[in-house]
């Protein structure tokens, strides 16, 4: 059975910085179907001598609807960020989709970290607006961390956030002069690993490249449950 | 040289391709030498929905000859293999398998479902 394609055309387009930006696109062919925080769609790259097909997660919220939103930068010697980077308003964009594990169907009921790099908190803003939907009493963290302050997307909506909900704590943390990685495991070590023998949380990690895979072994590895720890590596 | 056959569960033609494992990458989604690397740098379609990164189970097959010629499954294969539907003991992850046997005579199954796809009903 063939897969439904979708086309979407680019709406609006958000300049974060010279490196990120965002899509908004509403589909002009289908209609975007429901999806789960946290899911990507497949977006077909048609270039000269390929076409590739890279995955794009939805920034926006289900129940936003449409324009849906991708966020995504520029990456060393990559043609498909480049290609994403190079649509204009008016371009006609088609994926498949959306697909993905790494959702957050329900507000978890006991307390849940998130932690999320640069771009990768594409999946975790959809992701912790479920997480706060319901009243209940368990924290939820959202350690957000990046290599320079303009790195950290969303930050006045995740402040305010906090501001007005009492159990999300909003912690950026602005790493210079070590390895991203490095010091988010250190910071998770200190608090969620030696901090005390609570082993019933789940955590929903999601950056680029092997560090995703080193804190999940960190937790793994102290005891919480394999299934507590979501991941998605870029 | 190795040797791989596809069969399609939902009845296309199947197909047998013989490759050099040595020559890998083939094209460049998906690990390097894996079950997808050859399908598609030779022209055989299986889908890849998240580029070959072990994100979404579109990639899925069933393993029916040559499991042993193929790279242990990591521990983030087999997290994602949790979530696919029609799971059994010889899935793996195409793009995730890598062929590592030169003389390797492999056959997968395509399942008819792969899909990690829309979770939430209208
Ligand atoms: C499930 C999933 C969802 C994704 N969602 C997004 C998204 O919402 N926004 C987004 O920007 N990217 C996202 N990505 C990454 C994206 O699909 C592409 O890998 C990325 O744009 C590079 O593709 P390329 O063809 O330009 O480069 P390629 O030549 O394929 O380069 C791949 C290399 O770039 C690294 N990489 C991947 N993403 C980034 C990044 N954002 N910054 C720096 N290095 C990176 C990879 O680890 C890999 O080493 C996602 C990846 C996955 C697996
Ligand atoms: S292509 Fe997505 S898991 Fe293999």
């Amino acid at each position: 059975m063939e897969r439904p394609a979708y086309r979407a055309r680019v709406e609006r387009i958000l300049e974060h910085s010279a490196d990120t930006r965002s899509l908004f696109l509403r589909t002009v062919t289908g209609r975007m179907p429901f999806y789960s925080p946290g899911m990507f769609i497949s977006v077909k790259i048609p270039l000269p001598e390929e076409l590739r097909i890279r995955p794009y997660t939805i920034a926006t919220s289900p129940e936003d609807g449409e324009p849906f939103e991708l966020i995504f930068n520029l990456v060393p010697n990559g043609r498909g960020a480049a290609w994403m980077f190079e649509r204009k308003v008016g371009d006609l964009l088609d994926f498949t989709g959306p697909f993905g594990a790494f959702t957050l169907e329900r507000a978890p009921d006991r307390e849940t970290v998130f932690i999320a790099e640069g771009t990768a908190v594409a999946p975790i803003r959809p992701m912790l607006r479920r997480a706060l939907s319901q009243p209940c009493s368990h924290s939820v963290h959202f350690i957000y961390a990046a290599a320079k302050p303009e790195r950290l997307l969303y930050r006045a909506e995740f402040e305010s956030l906090a501001v007005t909900n009492s159990r999300f704590r909003f912690e950026p943390l602005i790493v210079q002069g070590k390895e991203l990685y490095e010091s988010l495991s250190d910071e998770v070590a200190r608090r969620w690993v030696h901090g005390d023998g609570e082993r019933r949380r789940d955590f929903f990690l999601c950056g680029i490249g092997s560090g995703v895979l080193k804190l999940r072994d960190l937790l793994r590895g102290a005891g919480y449950e394999r299934r507590a720890i979501h991941y998605e590596r870029w | 040289m190795a040797r791989i056959r596809v069969i399609y569960e939902n009845g296309s033609p199947e197909r047998t391709i013989e490759f050099d494992p040595a020559a890998a990458p083939f094209q460049h989604d998906g690990q390097p030498g894996s079950v997808l690397d050859v399908l598609l740098g030779h022209g055989i379609h299986l889908e890849h929905a998240c580029g070959g990164n072990c994100a979404c189970t579109t990639c899925h097959v069933i393993v029916k000859q040559g499991i042993n010629s193929l790279s242990e499954a990591t521990e983030q294969e087999e997290d994602m293999l949790d979530r696919a539907p029609g799971l059994t003991p010889t899935s793996r992850l195409g793009c995730q398998a890598v062929i590592e046997d030169a003389d390797a005579d492999i056959v997968i199954v395509v399942p008819r479902y792969t899909i990690n796809q829309v979770s939430e009903s209208r």
